[in-house]
């Protein structure tokens, strides 16, 4: 009988084992570990990554976790560590744990670097950004102060309270809010978690709290489905405008239907693939310039000596105009 | 014969207890926040309250039979993958519709076959699958969503018979056919004496094995259906789907008087837990309680009215047999 | 005193792991021969403890029956780090923190206790509500940010590493399971343990303080999770609110896994250690050869169900 299960077992894990092993050659290993995995917006940092791999002559490794758990995040990066790649990027979950591997990175010699959410204080080699985290934050403000003016009332679903760089974000937006528009309202946040269910809940629930709420803004990807299906369930297009941190793809529906006015995102693709870049860069042992050309992208990237930070450009804002010119 | 006294006229302590309890929430809600009690608001509260009702029904079938399925919000998740494919690719609505419901009980199968003829206990065999159904899920779902769907399904929620939304009539429906299978046929009488004791059954020549297969296959059937509500209402299948519904749906039953012990249920009980649940998160955060705190009132609750209850029966003048082992 | 000790080790449990877990490291070095180090022996152990920590107290309240569970230790884990943290930011000198620590998971593994033994109410149901209370009011008092301030000298104890082991996983989960094994196989308060998850009736008729018996693992459960949070803060060098996330479902596994009979008094510490090493062995060499990480929670479900299949099976043709 163990014989069977243990033959069976075996079997199972082999063909899993070749499968994982195949394709391994002596390229520099570029990894990627973002904060979840099967969600659209890492997915398409992937392909973005796996471009850049294929052009730049690097191997690229794609692997995160399965729940937003810091430790499975850490033990995935460690693993990377242990098995000896060139150059790890991580989106971190929470900024502040992300110490020991970076240590440990540093005693094998392997570049350890950010990518798509910061751990600034934690010694990491560079920070590829999407935006500035205040960028972020202000974009969204003023474009919906243009929509439903500065005396407004405005409320904030997010997914994990506990994931860092949405925190910052929100944190931005307030500043931006009490810095430039003394008049408008941001409700406290809440935090939905991250299935649909639970943020459709919550928006339900904060328009009925307030029947004045001019705007809804979802800062997880994940959150984005709920609050707009939420806007349209409660017959509230029009009267509360929708927004949020999500791709085209996943938000064009709502667009179109009007439950969202628009939506601020960078093209993670391009994201992936100066992430996959610059562990090239890293590896190679060349420095960033003021200016870096990198293949592919139109403009110059610009980098930040000071704070270390490769960023990728002013965010885009889909609107109903442009939705449909983008794919991802 | 405790466990009969199931009916819908005549109420016993604990659905007594939790009706007086939604009753005090929703006047000291209507007092605190003028949002409250509007017509507008408590279609919300219902609304929000379709899956868990549904799923808390088959849970209350499994509990009160001695089962157990945490499993069951990934079954709800793997069955909307279904729904929302269907939907996308415009398969009839009435198919569509059906998919959920028939996944869910092929899932119910799947489960029953692990746990009933593998003899595992139920909670453990369940956690195993629960693992194996969320690797399917992230395979199914291949990283991309199930987003911005047609709104094939919206009749479901938006149309309504006679003034009452055809959910509304569904969920009805189910609670009575479950109501009458309790009460009125063998099969009832089969799962509660399992739920009773699982060896007199089997020695009185209860075909168990049968029951045990029935009542999970329902319960995936339960949880299929709320899938295809799901769909109709997000239009939207993300990978986390119905993560969290499984100890909901636990912590909503055992609230509403059904033990884990299984021999005893109360349907009322469900409905009304499910209720007390969604009024407190809702009347909470129109009160501005941050919804950080909502698993703490649903935690609290738990704990807090099966302490009174326990507490109450020690007290002299109740103690009419309050012999709970 | 012979027969509790075979009850102890199901020998067939025991075997079926190690004989898991040699087909896990025969495979990996087939496929990957670098993988085999003591840099991969390190990162087992270490993220192994916390796991470790926490599946001992959840075997040990299962093992002593009266369907017992512990559904809250994530959320003990989660708020211990927390009030720990907190205490710090308030003013106390960090010299306590680990009392706090491991103080504050004790009192809310007794509060689980309490609610079993005194007010009677179902493990299951009463560290159900504790689990959603615990891990809510974690998130709630922190708004979910990371608490920093960890002094150095704890995180030098949580980040060392001595001979390849972890310096943490030596000098407290090592000694939790030793001593564990040990009062459970030869002392008389062992002997009730399992005494009262074979059968309680019979536990309560020969004299063993069932009820108090049951009060301490609770609360021993607790003061691991405790132990299990101090680790965690020595180790990540922050109180994060949501540390003990999915611990409750992890712990279960590895105590199923690790031959614990769900009903109590069958199983023994050893398994429950080999089903945590296999676990984290299993996850690293999977992340080491880069199968994708869906793959984890299915075969880590599998697992689990075909070893109590093969464990049921051979008990019928025993």
């Amino acid at each position: 009988m163990f014989k069977k299960i243990g033959r069976a077992l075996t079997v199972s894990a082999f063909s899993l084992l070749i499968a994982g092993a195949a394709g391994a050659q002596e390229k520099p290993k570029v990894a990627f570990v973002p904060q979840l995995i099967g969600i659209p917006y890492f997915n398409a940092m992937e392909a973005g990554g796996n471009k850049a791999a294929k052009e730049l002559g690097v191997d690229f490794i794609y692997s995160g976790p399965v729940d937003t758990n810091p430790v499975d995040q850490l033990q995935i990066v460690q693993s990377l560590i242990d098995q000896g790649v060139g150059a790890i990027s991580v989106s971190v979950l929470d900024a502040s744990s992300i110490a020991p591997v970076v240590k440990a990175a540093e005693a094998k010699g392997i570049k350890l670097f950010t990518s798509d959410s910061d751990a600034p204080e934690s010694g990491r080699a560079v920070y590829v950004a999407q935006a500035t985290d205040e960028g972020l934050g202000s974009t969204i403000i003023d474009e919906l102060v243009k929509r439903v003016g500065e005396d407004a009332k405005i409320g904030i679903v997010s997914g994990e309270a506990t994931a860092s760089n949405l925190n910052a974000w929100i944190g931005f937006m307030q500043k931006q809010a009490s810095a430039k528009y003394p008049k408008l309202q941001l409700l406290e946040p809440q935090y939905a978690g991250g299935t649909a269910q639970r943020a459709a809940q919550i928006s339900t629930d904060l328009m009925a709290a307030n029947p004045d709420l001019k705007a809804i803004i979802a800062v997880a990807s994940t959150t984005c489905p709920g609050v707009a299906q939420a806007i349209e369930t409660a017959g509230k297009i029009g009267s509360v405008i929708g927004t949020g941190y999500c791709s085209p793809n996943t938000a064009r529906s709502y667009i179109k239907s009007g439950a969202f006015g628009f939506s601020v995102l960078w093209d993670p693709a391009q994201l992936g693939y100066l992430t996959v870049w610059a562990g090239k860069q890293l590896i190679d042992g060349k420095k960033f310039e003021a200016e870096n050309k990198v293949p592919g992208f139109n403009q110059a990237v610009t980098y930040d000596a000071q704070k270390g930070i490769l960023l990728l450009g002013p965010p885009a804002v889909f609107t109903a105009e442009n939705v449909d010119k983008f794919d991802f | 014969m405790r466990q009969l006294k199931d009916g819908i006229f005549s109420l016993n302590g604990r659905e007594l207890a939790l009706l007086a309890a939604c009753a005090l929430a929703i006047i000291v809600f209507s007092v605190a926040s003028p949002y409250f009690g509007t017509p507008g608001n408590a279609a919300t509260i219902l609304r929000n309250s379709v899956e868990l009702l549904l799923i808390g029904l088959g849970m209350t079938l499994l509990l009160a039979m001695g089962g157990i399925d945490v499993s069951v919000g990934i079954v709800m998740g793997l069955a909307a993958i279904g729904v929302g494919r269907a939907l996308g690719a415009n398969t009839d609505p009435v198919l569509t519709a059906l998919a959920g419901p028939i996944i869910g009980a092929l899932l119910g199968f799947v489960t029953a076959a692990v746990v009933v003829l593998g003899r595992i206990p139920a909670i453990v065999g369940t956690l195993g699958l629960l693992g194996i159904y969320r690797t399917a899920i992230f395979i199914l779902l291949g990283g991309q969503w199930l987003s911005g769907l047609p709104t094939g399904l919206t009749v479901l929620l938006g149309t309504s018979l006679l003034g009452v939304p055809i959910a509304a009539f569904v969920i009805v429906l189910a609670y009575i056919a479950v109501w009458v299978a309790l009460r009125r046929t063998p099969f009832g009488l089969h799962l509660l004496a399992i739920g009773n004791s699982e060896e007199k059954a089997r020695l009185s020549g209860i075909p168990v094995i049968k029951v045990r297969f029935a009542t999970f296959i329902i319960s995936g059937a339960l949880a299929g259906l709320a899938a295809t509500f799901y769909v109709a209402s997000y239009r939207n299948v993300e990978m986390t789907i119905g993560s969290t519904l499984a100890l909901d749906a636990i912590a909503a039953v055992v609230l509403g008087g059904t033990s884990i012990l299984g021999g005893k249920c109360s349907l009322v009980g469900t409905v009304l837990g499910v209720l007390l649940l969604r009024i407190l998160q809702n009347g909470l955060l129109l009160m501005g309680v941050p919804s950080l705190w909502q698993p703490v009132v649903t935690g609290g609750l738990l704990i807090g009215v099966l302490s009174v209850e326990v507490l109450s029966a020690r007290l002299p003048m109740s103690q009419l047999g309050w012999a709970r082992r | 005193m012979n027969r509790v000790r075979t009850l102890q080790s199901p020998a067939l449990v025991l075997s079926l792991l190690s004989l898991l877990w040699v087909i896990v490291i025969v495979g990996l070095f087939a496929l990957k021969p670098s993988v085999l180090s003591v840099g991969t022996i390190t990162t087992v152990l270490q993220f192994s403890t916390i796991l470790a920590l926490v599946s001992l107290g959840q075997g040990m309240v299962i093992l002593a029956g009266g369907a017992g569970i512990d559904l809250s230790v994530g959320g003990t884990v989660s708020l211990s780090a927390v009030l720990g943290m907190l205490a710090v930011k308030a003013g106390l000198s960090p010299f306590f923190l680990p009392f706090v620590c491991i103080g504050a998971g004790t009192a809310l593994g007794a509060f689980n206790g309490v609610l079993v033994t005194k007010l009677r109410i179902l493990p299951l149901i009463a560290t159900l509500g504790t689990f959603f209370v615990y891990s809510g009011v974690a998130l709630s008092l922190t708004g979910g940010s990371a608490q920093s301030g960890v002094p150095d000298w704890l995180l030098w104890w949580g980040r060392g590493v001595l001979a390849g082991i972890p310096v943490p996983f030596l000098t407290i989960a090592i000694p939790a399971f030793a001593i564990a094994g040990v009062v459970l196989a030869w002392t008389s308060w062992g002997r009730w343990v399992y005494a009262m998850g074979f059968n309680e009736r019979s536990a309560r008729l020969v004299g063993i303080p069932v009820d108090r018996t049951r009060l301490i693992l609770y609360s021993l459960s607790g003061t691991l999770a405790g132990a299990a949070a101090l680790f965690s803060l020595a180790w990540l060098g922050s109180g994060r609110p949501n540390i003990g996330q999915n611990l409750e479902l992890e712990s279960l596994t590895a105590a199923m896994l690790g031959g614990i009979a769900v009903l109590g008094g069958r199983g023994g510490v050893g398994g429950v250690f080999a089903a945590v090493i296999l676990l984290v062995t299993l996850k690293t060499g999977l992340l080491q050869l880069n199968v994708n990480t869906v793959w984890q929670v299915g075969i880590v479900g599998a697992l689990l169900i075909l070893v109590l299949l093969a464990d049921r099976f051979s008990e019928s043709w025993r």
